[in-house]
């Protein structure tokens, strides 16, 4: 398995991004990708999560000879973003039943229980996501994004509201992915994180 | 892992958005209570001419409502009813950031599919509460009845296909709630005139074989149409 970002590059409107990005993520890596905030790290990870069409170049995923495209690149992302939210109308154990069931698992009791564990939910799921402080409502975004043990792990900028403990849950995220010879891409600036990859992409504004 | 097929994702979709329907009760709510003051001024208003006449063109007396001017009432209704609530799915799963997921998790046939089960299960309910109180209230006869339920139904299948299609592009755009209205006008109107023809074939007396199946058909064709136009297009709109 591997993750080729070739020629990447992308705009919104007249401002151009990042041009001429080239990098090769190999299996079993996490690859870190950093830069001053409006680079377009979030947008990297976006183009990588095959959530937006990159302006130039491509950013293809090989499971074999052939790219991962379509449903079963779906199938095989998990992906945490500030942008993303999940329903506050519903539990912790509601959201991560529904998004494990959009994955095709089974999520009975134990499965629920055992996902929010891991996480350092364990006794919150029956509590509405609205009432999470931001740390927890993070933690439940991690936990979905690990649903079904997905190949290739984006995480932009993970560690926000994260507690020391949470930060350890981070560190396992990834060696999970390491040991199952998955991707990971992890967008920060904070240089406690920097130093849990082993590949680093600078991403500098145009 | 291997890829869920559309239908079940568009069914857990479906069953999501009935349960946090059941919740907050936003869309029902808003359509409920648009619908319920629309049908009470109406039946105030219709009370108030009720047993008063015209000539018509050809000097023949005729009631002020007749039943199919009264169906043509009830259906600007449940439009009405139907954009003011239909677009809530789609808005607040933009508005409140859950659609980035939903892009992730799900094709955008799926998420098209489950959005219109769950409008088409909305405004369903919605038609059988409004529809006999209606008929209740303003005195409206069914005509004919082999004829009115496939009208309603196949009226209400057109009514929420569009509704959906509306909604999904009035999501993506900033504006959404003005936008709502504006986008589904032109289709609203060729939808309106076909239900308008099919609804007149209740109360007509000279209704052929052939005219049942040219509106009825026109109709329930028109329905599939948009329903089959949206999901080919639909991932124009959902994906960025």
């Amino acid at each position: 398995m591997k993750l080729h970002l070739h020629n990447l590059g992308h705009r919104y409107g007249a401002r151009v991004l990042f041009r001429g990005i080239e990098h090769t993520a190999a299996e079993g890596s996490v690859t870190i990708v950093t830069g001053p905030n409006g680079a377009g790290k979030s947008t990297l990870l976006r183009i990588a999560a095959d959530l937006l069409l990159p302006w130039e170049g491509s950013a293809l995923l090989y499971q074999t000879s052939e790219a991962v495209t379509g449903a079963q690149r779906k199938m095989t992302t998990g992906y945490v973003s500030p942008e993303m939210a999940l329903y506050s109308e519903f539990t912790g154990a509601e959201n991560l039943a529904f998004y494990a069931r959009l994955r095709g698992l089974q999520p009975d009791n134990a499965f629920l229980r055992s996902a929010l564990e891991k996480v350092g939910l364990k006794g919150r799921g029956r509590d509405r996501y609205a009432d999470y402080s931001s740390g927890m409502k993070q933690r439940l975004k991690i936990a979905v994004a690990q649903l079904g043990e997905p190949m290739l792990l984006l995480l932009d900028e993970p560690g926000t509201n994260l507690d020391r403990s949470g930060a350890e849950i981070l560190q396992e995220a990834l060696q999970e992915v390491r040991n199952r010879k998955g991707i990971a891409l992890l967008a920060t600036n904070e240089p406690d994180e920097e130093l849990w990859g082993d590949e680093k992409i600078c991403v500098n504004a145009v | 892992m291997n890829s869920m097929p559309w239908h079940k994702q568009a069914a857990a979709l479906w069953k999501k958005d009935i349960r946090a329907e059941m919740r907050t009760r936003v869309a029902t709510g808003s359509m409920g209570v648009f619908a319920l003051s629309a049908l009470l001024l109406i039946a105030l208003s219709m009370l108030s001419v009720k047993g008063v006449e015209y000539r018509d063109a050809l000097g023949r007396l005729k009631p002020a409502w007749d039943d199919a001017g009264k169906m043509a009432l009830l259906w600007t209704l449940l439009c009405f009813a139907a954009f003011t609530g239909l677009a809530h799915p789609f808005v607040h799963e933009e508005e409140s950031g859950t659609s980035l997921a939903l892009r992730l998790y799900m094709s955008a046939e799926a998420v098209y599919a489950g959005k219109l089960l769950f409008n088409l299960t909305t405004l369903a309910a919605m038609m059988l509460v409004i529809t006999p109180a209606y008929m209740l209230l303003t005195g409206m006869n069914t005509g004919r009845l082999i004829l009115f339920f496939p009208i309603m139904i196949g009226g209400c299948f057109g009514l929420g296909s569009v509704a959906t299609v509306v909604a999904a592009l009035a999501a993506k755009a900033k504006s959404s709630g003005a936008l709502f209205g504006a986008i589904g006008l032109p289709i609203l109107v060729v939808f309106l005139i076909l239900l308008m023809q099919a609804a007149h074939l209740c109360y007509a007396g000279n209704a052929t074989p052939i005219s049942i199946v040219k509106d009825v058909g026109g109709l329930v064709s028109f329905g599939v149409m948009i329903v089959a136009l949206s999901a080919m297009l639909f991932h124009f709109i959902w994906d960025d």
